[in-house]
């Protein structure tokens, strides 16, 4: 069928009052020539949108482009069965941060509408990728509380599953023991384990499959069709893959400072846990012990070990102290702490440890010492003075955890230096005291994938697997695979749990999508993919090196190639590419280049300069709408490119843009580097090195760098923007117009 | 019984003493150091510990430095600390029987202890006559830390004594009394024979 594109014109929220309607249907009249012209007074209401529809019906029309609010916005009015449908932003961008009635805001509107129409003629609905068979089963990595959780749940939502443990039996790190910190009202008592009976559960479970001393030798595949081999030599085919390998304690062997390994009555917390679960904790002596010293952050949030809180050794000395007390109520049991952190409900369990006689010491043990009893010297903070603390029969350490992001026990590989992902450090530069220590992979990965990009998960500084575990928790780098439980960050067993029905909806969803051919997080739905042409490729590697989640892996012949399930539709990869070979059925280097071409510019008498602002569609371009809707003004010069992520910027945009007589360009996208905000974790940082190579290029063409700029946004700055973008609309008119005008 | 002396910091003898046998020292167990009491009492400035510390250093076992800390006899009842912790532990209380434990364990006559005194002089005025006798209390005060400091301090306070005669604030001649002085004498032999039979049952 022909594409026919027709324009729909709102007159609605004071469009028909600021703007001249009418000179906006002769730009698609006399310069589109579009067949179908249309306005009306409220698109969005019954009568507009079923006056679309009946032109779609009618087959007047195959593309509606839409000519009133921001495209982020009414989406459920403006849909329709099997047609695209564009948008031409002329409420939020236009009349609502632009004076009504003004020459500019009408020419800006005018371009507008000109960029959508250029949109049109580029965009080809896209076929979704549907090859072959999709598997629906779920492998869960890892038999702890987390694993036996996700199993559970996702039985329960009708999945099959492969349960694969390395140890000899379920359960992980809580297997065996009798009490842990409460989760239930009133969070006083040290409850009974729930763990036990989730085992027995997962066994008696048929659709779960478990594995036990098995670990996952190779992951080849994508998202719905994911080939597992497993070290008994069986193989699988998975649709995705639920991460629970968890934590191991701390090596307390290199905490000789707090007098571990001096005497065999300082243990950690793990091991007093094992004595409790025996039902007898007692010293060498075999005795029990009638003075005990917790020592907190044994080893956490220290530079020189562990720089995190480890999140649960509070609360679970707390649970051990008051065990204690318990047990002999003239025990006397202490507590030395820096800060005592009880997240969830532990505050109560504080207050009933405090009950039950516990003495909370505030400050640092500085040493502990062997001599006749265990002394530990406190500077104690409350009493201003550094005080003995003993003889004391028993010192617990109370370690942290480390995540099994790797398989520390597997013999470590070498990889080129490429294949170690080196990775993000979430620390902000600017503070140079701290420095974590580089992230390299200690042991061998855990699903040995066979990537391009190597076969560890990225990692995050101190070695957790994940992404971006505030705005984007579970989903690590590998599409498909999801995260969950201390392996991504410290968490106790109430958490974990939810942590795992978290990773095992966002698994469902990736079966469910991948199936589909559509994206999932954060473009859910969208059914593009990238095609690359391989006549053009000239095998640079930039496609398969920068995509932020390994989504392109190499053929024999060193030729790229996608896998389209693993992909996230970024488009960083067609940003990257020097031959521009890489498109999307929706979207292309070529549509946004001819969306750039289609502004007019006014030549330079004129003295009406134009400025592109390329806007990551994930914030700067919402946050551009929040300035409209709370009618912040900024120049009328600017015209803004929508682009998925700024990833996906090609520096030929640049370049036409320049050649083409705009006097600046603007790329306005999330923050990159450590700290990055960016949605598809890498690609601000891509546009960012990609500028950095731009200045001389610039110098070249005779043009000055200033012309070019990167401004950082985030969904919070609509009040910020505004004064950004005028401040750099002066900068530029200080430079003077492009000598390119015209030409 | 008299509170055990722990040899080693943080033996918690003492502390549990205080717990069981000190009015609200069950509470105590509680306070989490936050520090609102000494951040809020009005004679904060005018104690060498206050509250927060006083009650670390009941857990560190610091008997003798609890018992003849100036902290217990500064103590002037507002009660804006107990209104303002919030583990509601009863301090002014607590303070206050800590007080009566260092006079009984003898640790008020050390020469710190100077409120104690001033406190007994008090509880003799108020028992004898019924009410507070200016002069008399005064008197007894200075003079409890020896003759010629007695003196010392009269005459020091001398012009501010003259002043108070002056405007009728001090009373010279004999004491006035309450009537029925022996029915209070009774009230108070009573209470103190409760609290004696309360003081052993803990
Ligand atoms: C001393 C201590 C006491 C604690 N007490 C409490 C408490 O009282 N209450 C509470 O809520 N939380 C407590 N926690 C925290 C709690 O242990 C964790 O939150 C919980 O165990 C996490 O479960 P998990 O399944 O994610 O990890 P784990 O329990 O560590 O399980 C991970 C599993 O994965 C397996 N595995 C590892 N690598 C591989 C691999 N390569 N292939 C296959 N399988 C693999 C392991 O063998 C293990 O079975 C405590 C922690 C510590 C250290
Ligand atoms: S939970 Fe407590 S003991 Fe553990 S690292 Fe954090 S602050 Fe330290
Ligand atoms: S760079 Fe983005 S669009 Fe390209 S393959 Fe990777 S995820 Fe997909
Ligand atoms: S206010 Fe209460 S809890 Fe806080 S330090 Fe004082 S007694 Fe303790
Ligand atoms: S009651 Fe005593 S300790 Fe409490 S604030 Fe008042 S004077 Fe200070």
């Amino acid at each position: 069928m022909d594409k026919k594109t027709g324009a729909y014109l709102c007159q609605g929220c004071g469009l028909g009052d600021a703007l001249d309607i009418a000179a906006l249907e002769k730009v698609a009249k006399a310069e589109f020539k579009l067949p179908v012209i249309k306005t009306h007074a409220c698109l969005c209401g019954d009568e507009g949108v079923a006056l679309i529809k009946a032109d779609l019906e009618a087959g007047a029309v195959t593309l509606p482009v839409i000519g009133a609010c921001s495209p982020r916005v009414m989406t459920d009015r403006f849909q329709f069965p099997n047609a695209q449908v564009l948008r031409a932003n002329l409420r939020e961008q236009v009349i609502w941060s632009h004076p009504a009635g003004d020459e500019d805001t009408q020419m800006l509107a005018e371009d507008m509408l000109r960029m959508a129409f250029t949109q049109a003629t580029k965009l080809n609905a896209p076929t979704p990728w549907k090859e072959g068979e999709f598997a629906t089963t779920l492998l869960v990595v890892g038999g702890g509380y987390a694993g036996l959780t996700a199993a559970n749940e996702a039985v329960k939502a009708g999945h099959d599953v492969l349960l694969v443990e390395k140890s000899a039996q379920l359960g992980g790190s809580a297997r065996g023991w009798t009490k842990v910190v409460p989760s239930d009202p009133p969070y006083r008592e040290p409850q009974d384990n729930p763990l036990p009976a989730l085992v027995a559960k997962v066994e008696a479970n048929k659709a779960i499959r478990v594995a036990r001393n098995a670990t996952v030798t190779k992951t080849a595949g994508m998202p719905g069709k994911f080939q597992i081999e497993l070290s008994d030599g069986s193989t699988h085919l998975v649709g995705a893959i639920v991460l629970a390998t968890g934590s191991r304690p701390y090596d307390a062997t290199k905490l000789g400072h707090l007098g571990y390994g001096a005497s065999p009555d300082v243990i950690t917390n793990v091991e007093l846990e094992i004595k409790l679960a025996s039902g007898k904790v007692t010293t060498k002596n075999g005795q029990a012990p009638k003075t005990v010293a917790f020592i907190q952050c044994a080893g956490s949030r220290d530079p020189a070990h562990l720089p995190y809180c480890s999140s649960v050794c509070c609360s679970v000395s707390l649970k051990q102290a008051i065990q204690l007390a318990k047990a002999d109520p003239q025990t006397m049991v202490y507590i030395v702490y820096e800060e005592m952190r009880t997240p969830g409900q532990a505050e109560e369990f504080y207050r009933a440890a405090q009950d039950a006689g516990v003495i909370f010491m505030k400050g640092k043990a500085n040493k502990v010492a062997n001599g006749a009893g265990l002394t530990v010297t406190v500077a104690d903070e409350l009493l201003g003075q550094e005080v003995p603390l003993g003889p004391l029969d028993l010192v617990v350490l109370a370690t942290g955890m480390v995540p099994n992001s790797t398989d520390v026990d597997a013999p470590a590989q070498e990889y080129g230096a490429e294949l170690l992902n080196p990775d993000i450090n979430p620390y902000p530069a600017a503070d140079e005291s701290y420095k974590p220590a580089p992230i390299v992979p200690t042991g061998g990965p855990i699903l040995n994938l066979q990537y391009r990009q190597g076969p560890h998960l990225p990692m995050l500084a101190d070695g957790f697997a994940d992404s971006h575990y505030i705005c984007f928790p579970y989903e690590t780098r590998r599409t498909g695979i999801y995260a969950c439980g201390p392996v991504r960050r410290p968490m106790d067993m109430a958490e974990t749990a939810d942590d795992a029905r978290g990773a095992v909806l966002k698994a469902i969803q990736v079966i469910a999508n991948a199936a589909e051919g559509a994206s999932v997080h954060p473009r859910v739905g969208d059914l593009s993919y990238p095609k690359i042409g391989l006549s053009a490729c000239t095998k640079c590697r930039r496609c398969t090196v920068e995509c932020p989640f390994g989504a392109i892996d190499e053929t024999e012949q060193d030729y790229p190639v996608v896998n389209p399930t693993r992909c996230r539709r970024c488009g960083t990869c067609m940003g990257a590419c020097p031959v521009r070979t890489i498109a999307f059925d929706n979207y292309s280097v070529d549509m946004l280049s001819s969306m750039v071409k289609a502004v007019n510019i006014p030549d330079e008498f004129d003295e009406k300069p134009r400025i592109l602002v390329i806007a990551c569609e994930n914030d700067a371009y919402p946050a551009l709408d929040m300035a409209g809707i709370a009618r912040h003004q900024y120049s009328a010069f600017v015209r803004i490119l929508p682009v998925r992520c700024l990833g996906s910027m090609n520096l030929l945009l640049i370049n036409d843009a320049l050649s083409g007589g705009y006097d600046g360009v603007v790329l306005m996208g999330c923050k990159p580097g450590d700290d990055y905000q960016c949605h598809f974790v890498k690609g601000s940082a891509m546009a960012k090195e990609r500028l950095s190579k731009i200045a001389e290029t610039l110098k070249s063409m005779q043009l000055e760098p200033e012309r070019v700029t990167m401004v950082e946004a985030s969904i919070a700055d609509s009040a910020r923007l505004p004064k950004v973008i005028d401040e750099l609309v002066a900068t530029f008119d200080t430079i003077g117009p492009n000598p390119f005008k015209g030409l | 019984m008299t509170a055990p002396t722990p040899s080693r910091t943080y033996d918690l003898s003492f502390a549990r003493y205080v717990y069981d046998h000190i009015d609200g020292g069950q509470r105590l167990k509680l306070c989490m150091q936050c520090g609102a009491c000494s951040g809020s009492c009005p004679i904060g400035t005018q104690m060498d510990h206050g509250p927060r510390k006083l009650f670390m250093m009941i857990r560190a076992g610091m008997k003798e430095a609890v018992l003849t800390s100036n902290t217990i006899w500064n103590c002037v009842s507002c009660y804006n600390c107990v209104v303002r912790c919030p583990r509601q532990v009863p301090i002014t209380y607590i303070l206050h029987d800590l007080s009566a434990l260092a006079i009984e364990e003898g640790y008020a006559e050390a020469k710190k202890a100077d409120n104690a005194r001033f406190a007994k002089a008090f509880w003799w005025s108020a028992t004898v006559f019924g009410r507070t006798d200016e002069r008399l209390v005064t008197a007894r005060y200075y003079f409890s830390s020896g003759l010629g400091e007695g003196i010392k301090k009269g005459m020091a306070n001398q012009a501010i004594a003259l002043a108070m005669v002056k405007t009728k604030r001090m009373h010279l001649g004999m004491p006035h009394k309450v009537k029925g002085v022996g029915e209070l004498k009774a009230i108070v032999a009573k209470a103190a024979e409760i609290q004696a039979r309360h003081g052993k049952e803990g």
